[in-house]
Order: C-alpha cells, then sequence, then structure tokens
C-alpha cells in the first residue's frame, strides 16, 4: 500500500542533488565561523526568527543560529530546568551548560526576544555565561503601537551594536544585508516551491536539510541555485501514490527531525512545512521601498505568525493558502511537548482542517524516541485515512 | 474464497479467516502473546489452516495489524489497527459512528463517517492508564482474576477515586486506597470509571452514537456500563470484540489487490 516508504525515492531527482554541500552543514558553518572570527568578526548567536539577522550583518557580526535538536542535551539541561519544559529549550539550554554547542561557544553575544516564557526565563539563565541583548517582542501585532514599541526596540539593538562593536552602521550596509537575506529567502523559497507540484520534487528531509545555521554564506547561495536547477530537470516524473502532508506547528531544528522521517517512511510526503525551519520565515521579504531600512526590518519581522502572538490569525490565514497552494491531502501539527502556545492554537488548525475536508493528526512529543512506533502507527492511520478519503 | 487477517495485538494474537462471498467469519484463533510473536503468530495461522482443511493457496489475501503487525513477514500487507477496529465493527454494526476500543495497552476513538470510512480518531499516547494494562494491574494487586473484576465492580457502592495519570502511580494510589481501608469493590469501580473517562475525555465532546465498544477491555463487565454513565448514551458491546481488528483485517484484506 505504502510504496513510495523510503524517503530518498520521494524524489526524483538525479543524485547529484541527494549529495548536497548541506550534507556537511554543521562542518562548513564551523569552519567559516572560525575564520570570520580570525578576521575580526564577532559571532552572534541568535535563537528565534525573530531576530533581524540584518542587523547583525550590517555590524559586521556572524549571525548563527543555536536552536538544539539534540536529545542528549535534554538531561544536563533539567538540572536546572523543570521537565516539563519544551524541548527545544532544554536542548538549546544543554549546549549551553555542557559547553558542547561550538557555535555557542564562539559566540561573543547572543540576542533573543520575549517570545514564549519558557524561552524568556530559559534566556536568563543563560545570561550567565553570556552576555545577551534581549528585545522585547510585541504579542499583539496589530495593536496600534506594536509597530513602533518593536522599531524602536530594533533602534536600541542597533546602536546597542554600534557602542559594542565601536562602529558606525550606516544605512547602506543595512541595505546590502536586506539584499542579501532576501536574495537567500527568495531562493529559499524557490526550492520550497517546487514542491507545489505533483509529484513533490523534494522530500521534507531534504528541505530541512537544505538550509544552513549561518546566513548568507556565497557557496551556499550558490548550492540553493544548483538544487534549484537540478529540481527543475527533475520535474515531470512519474505519478506516486504518497499522501501529500502540510505539516504545521513547531520547528524542527537540525537533529530532531524524528517525526519528518517517521511520516516519510509512512507513507507521507511532506511537501510543504509551515514552521520555522520550513516556509515561515520565508514567506515574507524585507520591502526595498521603504525609505527607513529599520522600518522596513520592523515590519517584516513583525509579521511572523508565531503562536506567541495574540490573536495570531496571520498564522491561520498563511495554513488556508498552503494547503490551497501545495494541494495537500492531510494536515499534521506537530506540538512539542510543554510549547503551551501552539498547543492551545492547535484548536484552530484542526477547526481550519476540517473546515477544508483535510484529515487532520495533532502530534505531542518531544526528542525522545521512546514513541516512535506509536507516532507511526498514528501516521499511518492518517495516510490511510486520506487514501480512503480520495477513494 | 477466503481471506485471512492476523491482529498481531499487546497481549494476544487473533485470527480471523473471512468468507468473502458469503460476508461471514469461516474460523478465529487467538493466543497469548509470548516473546517471539512472529514465531507464535505463524503458528497459531498454520494450525489454523490445517484444522479448518485449508492449505495456504486457499488464503486469497493475508492481512496483518496489531502493534507487532510489521514483524508478520508472511502476510502481504499490513493496514493499521485504527482502519482495522473501524471495518470491523461496520460488519456487525453498520451504522456504527463512534468506536471505542480499549485494548491491552492501547485505547482508541474511532469517528466512522456516514460513508463509513474513518473521519478521525483519537488514542493514548505515552501513557497506559486508560487501558487493560490498567485492569491487569488492579487484578494483580488485589489478587481477583479478570474476569472476576466485573461481579466485584457491580457490588461498589462509592466507587473510589482515582486519579493519577499515570498508571504506575495508579498502582500507588491503589496501595493508599487499600491502606485507607477502601474496599475491593470499590477500587476495582474505580479503575473502571477512570478508564473510561481518560477514553471519553479523548473524545472531546463529538461522541455520537451509535457507540460502539470493542477491544478485549469491552469483555469485562462493568466496563460497558462506566462507558455509558459518563456518555450518557447506550453503548452497543461489538459482538466477538477481542477480533474486531483481526475481522477487519480479514474484511480489508479483499479490497486488497495482490
Amino acid at each position: 500500500m505504502m510504496e513510495c516508504s523510503n524517503t530518498n525515492n520521494n524524489s526524483n531527482c538525479p543524485q547529484s542533488c541527494i549529495n548536497s554541500r548541506f550534507d556537511s552543514m554543521i562542518e562548513n558553518c564551523c569552519e567559516y565561523a572560525e575564520r570570520a572570527r580570525e578576521a575580526g568578526k564577532p559571532i552572534i548567536g541568535i535563537m528565534c526568527e525573530y531576530t533581524p539577522r540584518e542587523l547583525i550583518m550590517a555590524a559586521g557580526g556572524i549571525p548563527v543560529c543555536l536552536c538544539g535538536g539534540s536529545e542528549e542535551k535534554i538531561a544536563p539541561a533539567e538540572n536546572d530546568l523543570p521537565t516539563a519544559l519544551c524541548p527545544l529549550i532544554k536542548s538549546t539550554y544543554g549546549y549551553c551548560c555542557t559547553q558542547t554547542n561550538p557555535f555557542l561557544e564562539m559566540s561573543d553575544l547572543l540576542v533573543a526576544e520575549t517570545t514564549c516564557d519558557g524561552k524568556k526565563k530559559m534566556y536568563e539563565l543563560m545570561a550567565r555565561r553570556k552576555d545577551m541583548m534581549v528585545l522585547e517582542l510585541p504579542q499583539k501585532p496589530d495593536a496600534p503601537h506594536a509597530m513602533d514599541h518593536w522599531l524602536s526596540e530594533l533602534r536600541r539593538f542597533r546602536s546597542f551594536l554600534e557602542t559594542r562593536y565601536d562602529r558606525k552602521i550606516a544605512d547602506a550596509g543595512i541595505w546590502k544585508a536586506i539584499e542579501t537575506m532576501n536574495l537567500e529567502r527568495a531562493l529559499r523559497r524557490r526550492l520550497a516551491e517546487m514542491n507545489k507540484q505533483t509529484p513533490s520534487v523534494w522530500s521534507g528531509l531534504q528541505l530541512l536539510a537544505y538550509k544552513s545555521i549561518i546566513s548568507g554564506i556565497d557557496e551556499d547561495l550558490e548550492e540553493y541555485r544548483r538544487l534549484i536547477a537540478c529540481g527543475a530537470n527533475a520535474a515531470g516524473s512519474e505519478k506516486q501514490s504518497c499522501v501529500r502532508v502540510l505539516l504545521t506547528g513547531v520547528p524542527t531544528v537540525h537533529g530532531a527531525e524524528r517525526v519528518v522521517e517517521i511520516i516519510e517512511n509512512a507513507g507521507g510526503a511532506v511537501v510543504c512545512m509551515e514552521n520555522c525551519t520550513g516556509i515561515k520565515p520565508l514567506l515574507e521579504d524585507v520591502s526595498m521601498d521603504a525609505s527607513d531600512p529599520m522600518e522596513a526590518l520592523a515590519s517584516k519581522y513583525m509579521h511572523l505568525p508565531c503562536s506567541v502572538m495574540t490573536p495570531n490569525t496571520r498564522r491561520l490565514e498563511i495554513l488556508r493558502r498552503l494547503a490551497d497552494e501545495y494541494d495537500a491531502e492531510c494536515v499534521i501539527e506537530l506540538v512539542w511537548q510543554g510549547c503551551l502556545t501552539y498547543d492551545v492554537e492547535s484548536y484552530y488548525v484542526r477547526q481550519i482542517a476540517e473546515e477544508m475536508s483535510l484529515p487532520y493528526l495533532k502530534l505531542v512529543t518531544d526528542y525522545s524516541p521512546s514513541d516512535s512506533a506509536r507516532i507511526a502507527l498514528r501516521v499511518e492511520a492518517l495516510m490511510e485515512t486520506a487514501l480512503r478519503a480520495q477513494a | 474464497m477466503i481471506t485471512a487477517g492476523i491482529d498481531a495485538g499487546s497481549r494476544a494474537i487473533k485470527i480471523v479467516l473471512f468468507d468473502i462471498q458469503r460476508q461471514t467469519v469461516f474460523a478465529t484463533a487467538v493466543c497469548d502473546q509470548g516473546t517471539n510473536q512472529k514465531v507464535r503468530a505463524r503458528r497459531l495461522y498454520d494450525n489454523l489452516l490445517r484444522e479448518n482443511g485449508l492449505g495456504h493457496k486457499a488464503i486469497r489475501t493475508l492481512v496483518a495489524t496489531g502493534y507487532g503487525r510489521h514483524m508478520l513477514d508472511f502476510c502481504d500487507t499490513t493496514v493499521t489497527e485504527i482502519s482495522c477496529h473501524a471495518a470491523g465493527v461496520l460488519h456487525h454494526v453498520s451504522d456504527a459512528t463512534t468506536v471505542i476500543d480499549i485494548g491491552g495497552q492501547d485505547s482508541k476513538l474511532i469517528r466512522v463517517g456516514a460513508d463509513g470510512k474513518v473521519r478521525d480518531f483519537v488514542m493514548n499516547d505515552r501513557c497506559a492508564a486508560g487501558t487493560g494494562r490498567f485492569l491487569e494491574v488492579v487484578s494483580q494487586r488485589l489478587n481477583i482474576p479478570l474476569d472476576a473484576l466485573g461481579p466485584a465492580a457491580e457490588r461498589s457502592e462509592h466507587p473510589a477515586k482515582i486519579s493519577s495519570m499515570c498508571v504506575v502511580f495508579a498502582e500507588t494510589e491503589i496501595i493508599g486506597l487499600l491502606a485507607g481501608g477502601q474496599s475491593c469493590e470499590n477500587i476495582i469501580a474505580g479503575v473502571q470509571r477512570s478508564i473510561a473517562q481518560r477514553t471519553v475525555a479523548m473524545g472531546g465532546k463529538d461522541i455520537a452514537p451509535p457507540v460502539v465498544f470493542t477491544g478485549g477491555v469491552a469483555l469485562i463487565s462493568g466496563m460497558k456500563e462506566a462507558l455509558e454513565r459518563l456518555l450518557e448514551l447506550p453503548v452497543n458491546i461489538c459482538p466477538a470484540p477481542q477480533f474486531t481488528g483481526a475481522l477487519g483485517a480479514s474484511i480489508l484484506a479483499a479490497k486488497y489487490e495482490t
């Protein structure tokens, strides 16, 4: 029944794009960061997509994503943090207290936002080891003063960087960084959007792998171009019997891809990921039409539809659109255990799936593989439901 | 034409041979799961065929379900127990809307659409507190056989409150209740109510009749009544509830193209 059980077979592309530069992404980034540091550029750790990487780049820094995807780091984190916290927060912190994330160790500064309560409080503990700049993120995105406040926070961040690194950040420098980030977003977006077609070009696991924890590396941008060309040549292959899955919810950061793997082994093709490791941060560019780059940045990042926002109607609109554009046949929502905001918001996601007559499955789990067989059972049953709905 | 369904569950292996033309069950077999599920399932299947004078070629398709389904490599394909339980129940109760299946380690609530297809399902995840395992624990702890739990629960006047979210802690809670002088009858009735509560809570508000109860736990008296009290709806026990998964597998086998 499940004909595409091997994830690599999900894709019709030649071997040359299955083997990608991104296979050694961590090594590449390590080398890049070391070289940058030797050249006197500060490594600046970020832990959320709300951080405008552009400001760090314009300050001559290298923004590196420090989100933890390793189960191993959870036990050491639980010495300081409650067990009931989400695994992403615990893993990130676990790396910090065991001093085992080379990028965190290299970092001169950490930047974070007031997003969920768990992260906010964890950042306080993390700040004992590294200098930390926390930006106050308004959580009512459409409230009258939300944008003004966010803009003032970004301006505060800009002058903080200017003082700390003793250099003036010119508007022109910010525009240049915006251009780079927009280019990277556009390339990654094109790659992801290739999955709008049936059969899809990439497996979810491939798309997860085709990115980097450091943005704007020239070789990476080149690799995106190569993969796009490669995928375009592979288009139009034979029809498969996979169920097209729209995955939504929490991010599956490097090392925490387990659920995507389970879905694809059970005959699902994860054609679109509406989360922070998927298409969510790529959907909107920073406008190049504005006269003030700070306003342009504030607007783009404020629009990110994270479940910490209330109400988070943007996410629901996007989900409807993506389900349609990617011809999704079911919706799977992933919630990390302890992520209250996504857990509660799933109420609306289920509603949308029902309105669109799409089978829906919510998975609440953490980084431990102990429930993999039980997750697989539910995913397989969802695939059977989706296939029978088509029949 | 005969098809076969094997349900390799967490506690028992069940097999159903199904006569497609007559749409009836041809034969059944059951045994404990043991440690080597694959060998035991194979032996049970071979014996069942032999007892009924059938060769392996007489079986058009063999479908495996249950948590050990992927281990049974002599089967033609696998289908999850969720689809199988729905198909098995619908064979007996064609207008079933809600299927409650409580087995050895799982409890599931399946909603079936008017077209007879699975519309939606929920199941317990990392905890066995709402499952048959809980009844086994209480049976061992109170030294009362499983089949005597029902009659004992019927004698209960005030079911004890069991609030633990975890079967291990629930055992501790039972010890505490015994120490506090609670009667075995009240504890058993309390455990049954707790299993029913957990299962009903999974389904949320949207539980529509007819409700059909299946899985091995449906065989234990008192469970149906515990569910009915919570749902305020009549609950029908599926005939031969232990075999619903295997029956569904054998029915879905007829649709499988070999």
